[in-house]
């Protein structure tokens, strides 16, 4: 993280740019520009013609959770939110479908917090979203559980939980 | 009144379409102007209305301007601003002036003529660098930053030219009591404009319109040039929050800017007899003037004159500032000629844009191919 060096510069009537190189000396400049879209162009060492390719937002962001190593399936999908102010803490947030095995069951009774040390932050259940379910909540099946924590504990709560 | 429906009409339709075949629009609303008004058909005339309608495009063009200005962002890249914005500006400046002078315009005529071929169109290029996927290019850096450089120029242009007939003095006093109340108003209102801006009513955008059309009007009242002012509104605004303007001024900016384009066409009027040896000899010359300037500068900043083609690519489309001009300070034959040297300019603007980079590796296979005889002599 350190040997990189993160160029970022407003450019009036287009929009942001951030630059960097690579240690392989390969560079990729992004520019989120007034319009709404980001343009991501890579460059790679010794060749003089750069790629682009152009992004909505929402494009954006699902290859932002690709980069930093998310899991991309159907109804699985994690962010990992770095905080370099707070001496680099970094917080993973997680989706979970909830299987049969736990459904019935609350969140006091798998020990959730005290067995793993993640957090059950959200509930999404036909269509509607709980947010901070109480210990007393009861899983169904079908239920999306959306699980906060340090990477480890995400690992510890797919390991200890789901399988249960 | 049905004029301007007419007008707006057929200004959506060819907006759609230049959308889709991603061609700048601007040249094509002044075309529509021209095919309806006095030179073409006569089905649309200046009235009241359009006038006012055309004003208010232009000030707001301006404020927006105003907007994109960061003074202290200048600060940070200045020499080589510097370098290649002077470059531009007396390269294109002098090319302009001469050749208008010698094709018989008087001296304040030829003046704004250069201005209007000096001027490239800041929208046109950045247009052009997003829609080719430009940006990474260090070229591109130069191009924008030449288009901030040339927008301060006409600020200057714009104080310079109306101080003209005024008694100095008097007029710079005005100017500096203006800037000082909008500077103030800036400055320690800062809190209650971004608390207005925060709103989700009609405030923020009525409070929009409604400092930019007092402060065009105030300026008229005092005698100063609304749109030097307009623009230093923008400026002083953008201290505060400029994206919260830009989205409100938006709307009015893009409306009213097209009844300025496509009246501009209108009030064009070809019946006291056209020079086209003339248009075409200030047309070619706003083309190679900036290649010119284009190479110069690719040249002192990047050291490649291949660089300056490719700057020369992007800014060679006049546009919204060039008729900005014209209608402030044009007479008729002026504002045809720079009309002409407009759409000319940007339709082939457009597409040098679009190929600069296959120019360039045309230009440097030329170069390749006329090796090979050269080592073959050498090799015997």
């Amino acid at each position: 993280m350190s040997a990189m060096s993160l160029r970022s510069l407003n450019l009036p009537g287009v929009g942001t740019k951030y630059e960097f190189q690579t240690d392989k000396g390969d560079t990729v400049a992004i520019f989120f520009t007034k319009t709404g879209i980001i343009q991501m162009y890579t460059l790679q060492k010794g060749c003089h013609t750069p790629s682009a390719a152009e992004m909505t937002p929402v494009e954006a962001r699902r290859l932002g959770n690709i980069l930093t190593g998310a899991i991309i399936e159907a109804d699985q999908e994690s962010v990992e939110i770095a905080f370099s102010a707070l001496a680099d803490l970094r917080v993973t947030i997680h989706s979970f479908l909830i299987p049969k095995a736990i459904a019935g069951k609350t969140i006091e009774d798998l020990q959730i917090r005290a067995k793993t040390g993640a957090t059950v932050i959200a509930v999404c259940r036909h269509d509607t979203n709980i947010v901070n379910p109480a210990p007393s909540f009861v899983f169904e099946s079908g239920d999306a559980a959306l699980v906060i924590g340090e990477s480890d504990q995400i690992k510890k709560f797919e390991r200890e939980i789901m399988v249960d | 009144m049905e004029g301007i429906v007419l007008a707006l009409f057929l200004c959506l339709l060819l907006a759609l379409v230049t959308k889709y075949l991603s061609v700048p629009v601007i040249p094509f609303y002044i075309l529509a102007g021209v095919l309806l008004g006095k030179a073409g058909l006569g089905l649309v005339t200046s009235d009241v209305i359009s006038r006012f309608f055309s004003e208010m495009g232009l000030i707001f063009l301006l404020f927006f301007m105003g907007l994109g200005l960061k003074p202290e962002r200048i600060a940070s890249n200045r020499s080589a601003v510097l370098k290649s914005g002077i470059i531009d500006l007396n390269v294109n400046m002098i090319i302009g002036f001469v050749a208008a002078y010698m094709l018989g315009f008087s001296l304040i005529e030829s003046l704004i003529i250069a201005s209007a071929f000096y001027i490239s169109s800041t929208a046109m290029a950045i247009t052009s660098l997003i829609e080719n996927r430009k940006l990474m290019l260090r070229e591109s850096e130069t191009v924008i930053w030449l288009m901030v450089f040339e927008d301060l120029v006409l600020i200057i242009f714009l104080a310079l030219i109306s101080a003209g007939n005024q008694n100095l003095i008097i007029f710079l006093v005005k100017i500096t009591g203006v800037l000082g109340v909008l500077y103030a108003l800036a400055h320690y209102g800062k809190e209650f404009l971004i608390s207005i801006l925060d709103r989700d009513d009609e405030l923020p955008i009525l409070f929009t319109f409604a400092a930019v059309l007092t402060t065009a009007s105030f300026s008229m009242y005092l005698g100063i040039p609304e749109s030097m002012m307009v623009i230093a509104l923008g400026v002083a605004f953008a201290t505060t929050d400029p994206d919260a303007f830009e989205q409100h001024a938006r709307p009015f900016k893009d409306v009213f800017l097209v009844v300025f384009f496509v009246f501009f066409g209108v009030t064009i009027d070809f019946s006291g007899g056209v020079n086209w040896f003339m248009i075409a000899v200030i047309c070619s010359l706003a083309i190679v003037s900036k290649l010119i300037s284009g190479i110069l500068a690719g040249i002192v900043i990047h050291g490649s004159a291949l660089s300056g083609v490719e700057i020369w690519g992007n800014t060679i489309g006049r546009g919204e500032f060039s008729i900005a001009i014209a209608v402030l300070y044009g007479s008729p034959v002026v504002g045809t000629t720079i009309a002409a040297m407009v759409i000319v300019t940007s339709i082939i603007g457009s597409f040098t844009a679009k190929y600069s980079t296959a120019l360039r590796r045309g230009i440097i296979n030329l170069g390749r191919k006329k090796a090979p005889p050269y080592r073959l002599h050498s090799g015997r």
